[in-house]
C-alpha cells in the first residue's frame, strides 16, 4: 500500500473485476483511453488474472487507486519501463466518474511519481494525451509535467483524427514542484 | 520490388543477416541506432529465419535496401501503431557507412512512405531520432517530415541523456512525385 494526499495505490486484486469490467464499457470513462471496442467479462476476467498472477516489479507496475476509505475508483499503471533510459510511460483511468474533478487523479499520479523517482529510481515518466482532453491536460499540468511535442493527427476517433499531446516530467522538476 | 532513383527497396533474405549482424556490431553504425548490445550471428541468423519466414503484412512491412547494382547497403521498415488510425512508425538503417551522405538514405525514406501512402494506406508516418543525428534530421526533412516535438532526455547512450526528436508526415502533405525518381 502507497499512501498519498487523499488516495492510496495497492496491487491489483481479482475482486476488482467487477468494476474494471463496468468502467471499460463506459463510453464516458473510455472516451480518451486507447480501448475502443466493447469488452466481455470473461475477456477482463483473463486480463485481470494475468495483471494479478505474478508480483509487482520493476517492469510491471500497476496499482489500484482507492479513496481512504478503501473503495477503489480508478487504476493507474506504467506501460513501459525502459530500464537504460530509467523512463516510463504512465496510464491512468479514474472508472468512478463522481470523483472525477476533484483531485483524485492529480493526487494518484503524484503519488506514482514519488514512488517512481524515490524507489525505483526512474529519472523520466512520459505520457501521451488527446489534445482535447483539457481535463487531463490541466490535471498533468498542475502535477508538473511539460508539454514537449504534438503528435498531429495521430489518433483516430469519433469520425475525425485528432492530435495527441506528449508531456513528461523529469525527476529534478517534479522535486523541485513538491518542495 | 519497389524501384528508387538511386536505391531499390527489396523483401529480406534470409542470407541479409550476415550483413545486418555485421552492421548491428559496427559502433559507428549504432552510435544513431537504439542498439546496444553485441548480437551474436546466430542469434541474427535465427531472428532472420523468424523474419523471413513468414511474409509481410501491414502490421509490420521490412525491406532491404539495394543500390541499383544489387548491393544491399541497409534495411528499413514501417511498423503499424493502431490500424484505426492509420498510424506507423519508420526505422531504417544505412549500415554501409561508405553511402552515407550520398541522398541513398532519404531516397529509400521516400519509397518507403509512398508504399506507406500509396499500398498500406496510412494516415501518418512518424520517427523517432536521436538529436545529435543531424545528418538523418536532414534526410527526413528532405522527404517531408515536420518536426514535431522533442522527449526531453529520453534516451541515455554512451553515458549520456539525450533529447529525442519526433517528426511525421501525414497523408495530405505527402507529395507522389517525390518518391518516383522526379526528383
Amino acid at each position: 500500500m502507497i499512501e498519498g494526499e487523499i488516495v492510496n495505490l495497492r496491487a491489483p486484486e481479482r475482486d476488482d473485476l467487477d468494476r474494471l469490467w463496468t468502467w471499460i464499457n463506459d463510453p464516458e470513462v473510455i472516451e480518451h483511453l486507447s480501448m475502443r471496442y466493447p469488452m466481455s467479462r470473461e475477456a477482463e476476467r483473463a486480463w485481470v488474472e494475468m495483471q494479478t498472477a505474478g508480483p509487482l516489479r520493476f517492469f510491471d507496475v500497476r496499482f489500484a487507486i482507492e479513496t481512504k476509505d478503501g473503495a477503489q475508483i480508478g487504476s493507474i499503471a506504467f506501460h513501459r519501463v525502459v530500464a537504460e533510459q530509467r523512463s516510463a510511460t504512465l496510464g491512468i483511468m479514474i472508472g468512478d466518474k463522481a470523483h472525477w474533478s476533484r483531485g483524485y487523479g492529480a493526487d494518484a499520479i503524484r503519488t506514482l511519481l514519488r514512488f517512481a523517482f524515490d524507489q525505483m529510481n526512474l529519472r523520466r515518466v512520459d505520457l501521451s494525451v488527446d489534445a482535447d482532453n483539457a481535463r487531463g491536460i490541466a490535471c498533468y499540468t498542475k502535477v508538473g509535467f511539460t508539454l514537449e511535442g504534438r503528435l498531429r493527427q495521430a489518433r483516430y476517433q469519433r469520425g475525425r483524427y485528432e492530435d495527441l499531446l506528449v508531456m513528461s516530467i523529469l525527476r529534478d522538476e517534479f522535486e523541485a514542484a513538491a518542495g | 520490388m519497389i524501384e528508387g532513383t538511386l536505391v531499390n527497396l527489396r523483401q529480406r533474405e534470409l542470407t541479409d543477416h550476415l550483413r545486418t549482424h555485421a552492421w548491428l556490431n559496427d559502433r559507428e553504425v549504432t552510435r544513431f541506432h537504439p542498439t546496444r548490445y553485441a548480437y551474436s550471428l546466430a542469434y541474427e541468423e535465427a531472428h532472420y529465419r523468424l523474419a523471413t519466414s513468414s511474409g509481410q503484412t501491414r502490421e509490420r512491412a521490412s525491406f532491404a535496401i539495394e543500390t541499383k547494382e544489387g548491393l544491399h547497403i541497409g534495411n528499413c521498415g514501417l511498423t503499424l501503431q493502431y490500424a484505426e488510425s492509420g498510424s506507423a512508425e519508420l526505422g531504417i538503417m544505412v549500415g554501409d557507412t561508405s553511402y552515407w551522405n550520398r541522398g541513398y538514405g532519404t531516397d529509400a525514406v521516400r519509397l518507403l512512405v509512398r508504399f506507406g501512402f500509396e499500398t498500406m494506406n496510412l494516415h501518418r508516418i512518424a520517427l523517432a531520432v536521436y538529436d545529435f543525428n543531424a545528418r538523418g534530421i536532414a534526410s527526413y526533412r528532405k522527404a517531408g517530415f515536420v518536426d514535431e516535438g522533442r522527449r526531453r532526455q529520453a534516451f541515455y547512450h554512451r553515458g549520456c541523456y539525450g533529447d529525442t526528436v519526433i517528426m511525421s508526415i501525414l497523408r495530405d502533405e505527402y507529395d507522389p512525385g517525390a518518391g518516383r525518381g522526379m526528383a
